[in-house]
């Protein structure tokens, strides 16, 4: 089970305006809307253990946030709202010649998760502080965090040195499979996250970022409905992850303005290193296009390819010494590519606006080649409908 | 192994800070700009890094963990 963390309102967003006019504060109170409709491509019959093309997962989003200032001060609260459905990767086997394929979980599952995320910010002692905490839950899996972070500028506003510390409690307990005698009926997991950055300017239409973060993960980091096969005894064992995870990721981000063409350039680099062997490249490529003075148009291209975690096999063909077992594709070599438009109108005090994604993995995209590739590999589109109104 | 990503942070910080250009504030009209910032749309950015988080094994940058999820 990934335990995946949607972030909570940063300092981060407010860096490059503190940066280009410090002493200016926002005044207005903002709310903002997304919905979107993500949907998981079918998996193929090639791919498939039944022959036949099966579906995948449909997530709905709501995520409602409002930003509100009080005076030198800030509030901010995020509520997302995620109702989930659909089948997913339970197992992979050979087939008759040996070639990996997808088993697909039986059941359709539908859950609905429910996340709120308070921020607090305040100027204390020359720095910009912000203090958070959140809730998430849904039928099978809870999780309180908090977190804290802290800015410095100093008045010529140069640049901006950021950092911060997280923690998470999660919790869960598995429904389905849970009269199975080998499925947990709960477990926990402890989360620290840590991160320090510094964003400066590097002339008048150019501004980077880069940030070093550091995780600890600790406690049950396996998916509970996910299985593995050995073939020593054709048959499955649970997943099974270690106990414990450190990683580690540098980030740099490049803002350069073209005045000429009136749109902003975006490139985002991440390199990603952990000790279970992961090491994951991601680059991203946005071009922010303005016409019109009201709208505003940007198309983004991603890239990303990570290699795969030690204990990590399609399929085993004996158990490992260490116990140790996972098909999960998210843990196998593979490469992705993401496509994405944009378009947002400003209305008077009314911004709206959608956007549609792309996104494949496939073991071609991957750096260096892949000798196996997963079968269970996802391929989704996403639609979304944004909605804003500062007041 | 893992000692790299600290030091090189360190030389990167001394090496980036040292660039940095005198921009008065009345040159940083541009940079001021909303699309200029590292995070032009927060809610949107925040949904997509949950996606992302979700399907892939790698993650971080410079934001917190917000409450986690069981996302298969």
């Amino acid at each position: 089970m990934a335990a995946t963390k949607p972030h909570s309102p940063s300092l981060s967003a407010l860096t490059a305006a503190a940066l280009a006019l410090p002493g200016v504060a926002a005044a207005e109170v903002q709310a903002d809307a997304l919905y979107a409709h993500y949907r998981e491509a079918d998996i193929s019959g090639s791919r498939s253990a039944t022959g036949r093309d099966a579906p995948r997962y449909t997530i709905d989003t709501l995520l409602v946030r409002v930003d509100a200032p009080l005076g030198e001060r800030a509030l901010s609260g995020n509520l997302t709202v995620e109702t989930m459905s659909g089948a997913s990767p339970w197992w992979v086997q050979p087939d008759q010649n040996g070639k990996p394929v997808q088993v697909m979980s039986g059941a359709s599952i539908r859950e609905e998760r429910v996340d709120v995320q308070l921020t607090y910010g305040l100027p204390l002692a020359g720095l910009d502080w912000a203090v958070s905490a959140g809730y998430s839950d849904e039928d099978d899996y809870r999780a309180v965090n908090g977190g804290i972070e802290a800015a410095y500028s100093p008045q010529a506003g140069a640049y901006t040195l950021s950092a911060g510390l997280g923690y998470s409690y999660d919790r869960l307990e598995p429904t389905r499979g849970a009269s199975s005698p080998d499925v947990i009926e709960r477990a926990d997991k402890d989360s620290l996250t840590a991160y320090a950055g510094v964003s400066f300017i590097v002339d008048a239409q150019t501004t980077m970022q880069a940030a070093l973060s550091h995780g600890v993960y600790d406690g049950y980091l396996s998916d509970p409905y996910k299985r593995a096969f050995i073939t020593a005894s054709a048959a499955t064992v649970p997943d099974r992850r270690p106990s414990e995870r450190h990683l580690w990721s540098l980030s740099a981000k490049l803002r350069h303005y073209f005045a000429g063409a009136g749109a902003a350039l975006h490139a985002d680099y991440r390199y990603y290193y952990d000790d279970w062997e992961i090491e994951a490249h991601a680059l991203e490529l946005a071009w922010h296009q303005t016409l019109a003075e009201t709208w505003r148009v940007i198309p983004a291209l991603r890239w990303y390819s990570q290699s795969q975690a030690y204990f990590y096999a399609p399929y085993y063909t004996a158990s490992r010494g260490d116990g140790l077992a996972s098909s999960d594709y998210r843990l196998s070599p593979y490469g992705a590519l993401s496509v994405r438009l944009d378009l947002r109108k400003v209305l008077g005090a009314w911004i709206v606006g959608g956007g549609i994604e792309w996104y494949a993995a496939d073991a071609d995209y991957a750096l260096g080649s892949v000798a196996v590739e997963n079968p269970g590999l996802v391929e989704y589109l996403v639609l979304n409908l944004r909605l804003g109104r500062r007041f | 192994m893992v000692q790299w990503p600290w030091r090189l942070s360190v030389f990167a910080f001394a090496a980036l800070t040292s660039a940095c250009a005198t921009v008065q504030p009345w040159q940083r009209g541009d940079l001021a700009r909303t699309e200029m910032a590292f995070e032009p749309d927060a809610v949107l950015g925040a949904y997509r890094r949950h996606v992302e988080f979700s399907k892939e094994a790698a993650s971080g940058g410079p934001t917190l963990g917000g409450g986690g999820c069981g996302c298969n």
